[in-house]
C-alpha cells in the first residue's frame, strides 16, 4: 500500500491499551484501555475528559513517548500520510513477557533496551517531521538556555530542505510571523524567559508547524495560560487550521476549546472512549441522545444560557475512576445519575460496548445499547 | 489579518545589550582577574619553554646566597643555593601546566562518559557505576597517590593521573544528577517529540547548554587543586623533585630559612600559589554565574 488513497484516515488508533505495571499491587494501571480513534485528512479530532481519563497518555503513546519503564502498549496505531505508512506499535509486543496466575499478573518482564530501540526505529523520521506535538505549559517546553529563534531554526534544519543557516533562519522568522509574534526579527534572539506564556506557545506552534507535518498533536495547548491568552491561542489555531488544513489530534479538558476547534469529538472516561461522534452532536447540550458522562460534563461548564437563567453549575459527584481496580460493570456506574431500574443490573455487572446510535456517532452506555 | 501589539518591557534583545547591563560587575571582575591569571600562566609557560628567563634557574651563585629581593640583579632575590627565585617561579609553572591539564581532562572525560551512561541509561549500568565511583571516592586520595609513588616513582604525571582518576566520581555524580533532573523537564521531552536524535539531545541540549557551567567549574577548580596537591606532596617530599623547580618544593625548601629572617624564598612561591588558585577559582565562579544567568530569572 504505497499510495494510500486520500480517503484512508491519516491516523487510525485501534484498540490501544497502555498499561503500567504496579509491582506492589501486582496488577496493571490501565491508563488507556481499548481506545479506538480515527483522525482523517484535514480533520481535527478532539479528545475530552477530566484529569486521569487517559487522554494525555493516549497522545503520548502515539508519539512513542511512553518511557521504557514498565509501560506496556497493545493494539495498533496506523499512520498513513502520503510519505509514510506504518503501524507505530509494530512488533513492540515481543519485548514484553507477562506471567499470569489465576488472573493476577505475577510478573512483567520487559526487554527495555530492545523496546526502546525498536520504538526509536519506528518513530525515527516521524517525530517532528510527520507528527509534531505541542504541549501544555509552553514555557517549560522550550529550552531556557537557547534562544527561541535558534530552537525553531534547529527544527527547520532538521526536517526541511532549508539546510543552510541563513535560509533556515529566514524560514524560522517566516513561521514566527505566521504565528503572529510581533516583531519576529527581534524576538528571534529572545530567550524563553523573556517571553510571555502566550508567546512561548506561539513559538512552540511555529516550531511544530515549521516542518509542515501531516499530523499535529496538541496536548492541552491552552492549559497554564490565562484566559484571554487562551482564547487568542485558540484563534490562532483556528486560523492556522483553515490556512494549512493540518490534521490535528486535540487533547483538552476544556470543552470550550474543543468545541471551537474540533470536527469530531471523543469523550474519554477511565481510560476508555465513552462517546465518539461529530462535534456538533456530541457537544450539543440539547441533544436527546447523550452519554450520561458527556451530559454531566456539559452541565458543569458555564454558558450564557445558564448565566441568564441564574442556574447552578452542576458538579459530577465522586472521584475519578481508579484505573487499577477497574470494575466489572460500566466504569461510570458509581457516579452515573441516569441509571434506570431496567438497566440497573447490567450497569453494575457488565461493561457496555461502544455501539452506533446514529451514523458516525458511537456511545458506550446500556441506556442506548438496549434501544439499539 | 488581526495584529496583536505587545507592549512588553522585556524586549528580549539580550545579546546586543552592553556587558555591564547583562551581568553583575563582580562576575565580570572575577572573570577579568581569572583571565589575567590564565594569561600570566600561559606567558610564563611559553617563557619557560623558550628559556627566555632573567637568569638560568639552575645556576648557583655562591656569592649571593639568600640575596634579598631587588639586589644584585635578582628581582625577587635568590634562594639558599643562590639561584634566581623569579626564574624558578616562571619555570615552576611547568610542573603544573601540562600535568594539571592531564588531570582535568581525565576527570572530565571520564566523568562525562560515566555520567551520561549512569544518568541516561540508568538500570544496571547506573548501579555498577555508582558502586565503583563510591568505592573510588571513599579511598583517601593522598594514600592512593603515595601508594602509586611507592610502586612507581615520584613523578608529577603519575600523581596527576591519580588525581584525574580520583576526580572522576564527583564529575560523574554531577553530570548524572543533572541528566536525571533534566530528563523530567518538559523541554527535553519536547526535544524528543521534535525528532532530535538522542546524541544531539545529550551533547547539545544537555551537556553543552545545561552542563557547561558545571564543567567549567570542575575544570578551573581542578587546576587549583592540582597546584595545591603538588604543594602538599612537596611538603612530604613526594612532589616534584629538586633540582627541578616547582612552587611546592620552593616553598618547602625556603621554609627552612623563614625564621632566620629570609622570608622571600618561600613567600614568593606561596603568594604565586595563592593568587593563581584564587584566579582559577574566581574565573570558574564568574563564568558559572555568567553562563547560568542566560536563562534569566
Amino acid at each position: 500500500m504505497m499510495n494510500a488513497p486520500l480517503t484512508m484516515p491519516l491516523l487510525k488508533i485501534d484498540n490501544l491499551r497502555t498499561y503500567f505495571y504496579a509491582r506492589s499491587k501486582q496488577s496493571f494501571v490501565r491508563a488507556v484501555d481499548g481506545v479506538s480513534l480515527e483522525v482523517g485528512q484535514r480533520e481535527t479530532v478532539g479528545v475530552v475528559g477530566e484529569s486521569g481519563s487517559g487522554k494525555s497518555i493516549a497522545a503520548m503513546s502515539v508519539m512513542g513517548l511512553i518511557g521504557p519503564g514498565p509501560g506496556v502498549i497493545g493494539g495498533s496505531i496506523h499512520f498513513a500520510s502520503s510519505r509514510v505508512q506504518k503501524n507505530l506499535l509494530e512488533g513492540l509486543d515481543s519485548f514484553v513477557k507477562i506471567e499470569q496466575e489465576n488472573g493476577r499478573v505475577m510478573a512483567v518482564s520487559k526487554d527495555e533496551p530492545g523496546w526502546q530501540k525498536a520504538s526509536e526505529r519506528l518513530m525515527s523520521g516521524l517525530r517532528g517531521r510527520e507528527i509534531a506535538m505541542i504541549f501544555q505549559n509552553p514555557r517549560a517546553s522550550l529550552n531556557p538556555y537557547i534562544t527561541v529563534g535558534e530552537q525553531i531554526t534547529e527544527a527547520v534544519r532538521l526536517h526541511t530542505a532549508h539546510k543552510s543557516n541563513k535560509e533556515a533562519r529566514e524560514r524560522a522568522i517566516h513561521w514566527l510571523e505566521r504565528v503572529k509574534i510581533d516583531s519576529p526579527r527581534l524576538r528571534f534572539d529572545s530567550y524563553p524567559s523573556a517571553m510571555s506564556g502566550g508567546m512561548c506557545q506561539r513559538a512552540m506552534i511555529a516550531m511544530a508547524l515549521s516542518s509542515e507535518p501531516s499530523l499535529l498533536i496538541a496536548d492541552e495547548p491552552t492549559t497554564g495560560l490565562d484566559a484571554t491568552i487562551q482564547s487568542k491561542i485558540v484563534d490562532l489555531m483556528e486560523e492556522l487550521k483553515s490556512e494549512t488544513g493540518i490534521s490535528t489530534l486535540l487533547i483538552s479538558h476544556d470543552i470550550s476549546v474543543i468545541s471551537r476547534l474540533a470536527d469530531r469529538v471523543a469523550v474519554m472516561y477511565g481510560g476508555a472512549v465513552v462517546e465518539y461522534g461529530p462535534a456538533r452532536r456530541v457537544l450539543d447540550i440539547g441533544a436527546t441522545i447523550k452519554h450520561p458522562y458527556t451530559a454531566a460534563l456539559l452541565a458543569s461548564v458555564p454558558s450564557e444560557q445558564k448565566i441568564r437563567d441564574k442556574a447552578h453549575l452542576q458538579t459530577i459527584e465522586g472521584d475519578v475512576l481508579d484505573t487499577i481496580n477497574v470494575p466489572a460493570g460500566c466504569r461510570f456506574y458509581a457516579r452515573c445519575n441516569q441509571i434506570t431500574p431496567e438497566i440497573y443490573e447490567k450497569c453494575a455487572s457488565l461493561h457496555p460496548e461502544l455501539v452506533e446510535v446514529a451514523p458516525g456517532h458511537q456511545m458506550r452506555c446500556w441506556r442506548y445499547a438496549v434501544k439499539a | 489579518m488581526k495584529k496583536y501589539i505587545q507592549t512588553s518591557a522585556a524586549v528580549g534583545d539580550f545579546s546586543k545589550l552592553p556587558l555591564l547591563q547583562k551581568y553583575a560587575l563582580a562576575d565580570l571582575l572575577y572573570v577579568a582577574y581569572g583571565l589575567l591569571i590564565v594569561a600570566l600562566v600561559l606567558v610564563s609557560y611559553v617563557l619557560g619553554i623558550f628559556n627566555l628567563l632573567p637568569h638560568d634557574p639552575q645556576q648557583i651563585n655562591l656569592e649571593l646566597l639568600m640575596a634579598p629581593p631587588a639586589s644584585g640583579g635578582y628581582l625577587l632575590g635568590t634562594d639558599f643555593m643562590g639561584r634566581d627565585i623569579l626564574s624558578r617561579l616562571i619555570v615552576g609553572i611547568q610542573a603544573y601546566f601540562l600535568p594539571g591539564l592531564l588531570a582535568i581532562s581525565i576527570s572530565l572525560s571520564g566523568g562525562i562518559v560515566l555520567g551520561i551512561l549512569a544518568g541516561y541509561w540508568g538500570g544496571k549500568i547506573e548501579a555498577i557505576i555508582t558502586y565503583v565511583t563510591n568505592l573510588v571516592d571513599s579511598f583517601p586520595r593522598l594514600v592512593l597517590i603515595l601508594l602509586v609513588i611507592a610502586a612507581f616513582k615520584p613523578d608529577i604525571y603519575y600523581i596527576m593521573v591519580v588525581m584525574g582518576i580520583t576526580g572522576v566520581p564527583s564529575v560523574t555524580t554531577a553530570i548524572a544528577n543533572k541528566i536525571r533532573f533534566l530528563a523530567q523537564k518538559n523541554y527535553i521531552e519536547a526535544a524528543i517529540a521534535l525528532g532530535l536524535r538522542t546524541r544531539v539531545i545529550i551533547f547539545k541540549h544537555i551537556l553543552w547548554y545545561n552542563c557547561r557551567a558545571l564543567l567549567i567549574i570542575h575544570a578551573t577548580l581542578g587546576m587549583g587543586e592540582a597546584i595545591l596537591l603538588e604543594t602538599s606532596l612537596s611538603y612530604l617530599g613526594f612532589g616534584v623533585q629538586e633540582p627541578v623547580p616547582s612552587w611546592g618544593n620552593m616553598v618547602q625548601s625556603g621554609a627552612n630559612y623563614f625564621l632566620q629572617g629570609s622570608f622571600w624564598p618561600s613567600t614568593a612561591p606561596a603568594l604565586a600559589i595563592l593568587f593563581t588558585i584564587l584566579g582559577f577559582n574566581l574565573l570558574g565562579d564568574g563564568l558559572n554565574n555568567i553562563l547560568e544567568d542566560r536563562r534569566g530569572k
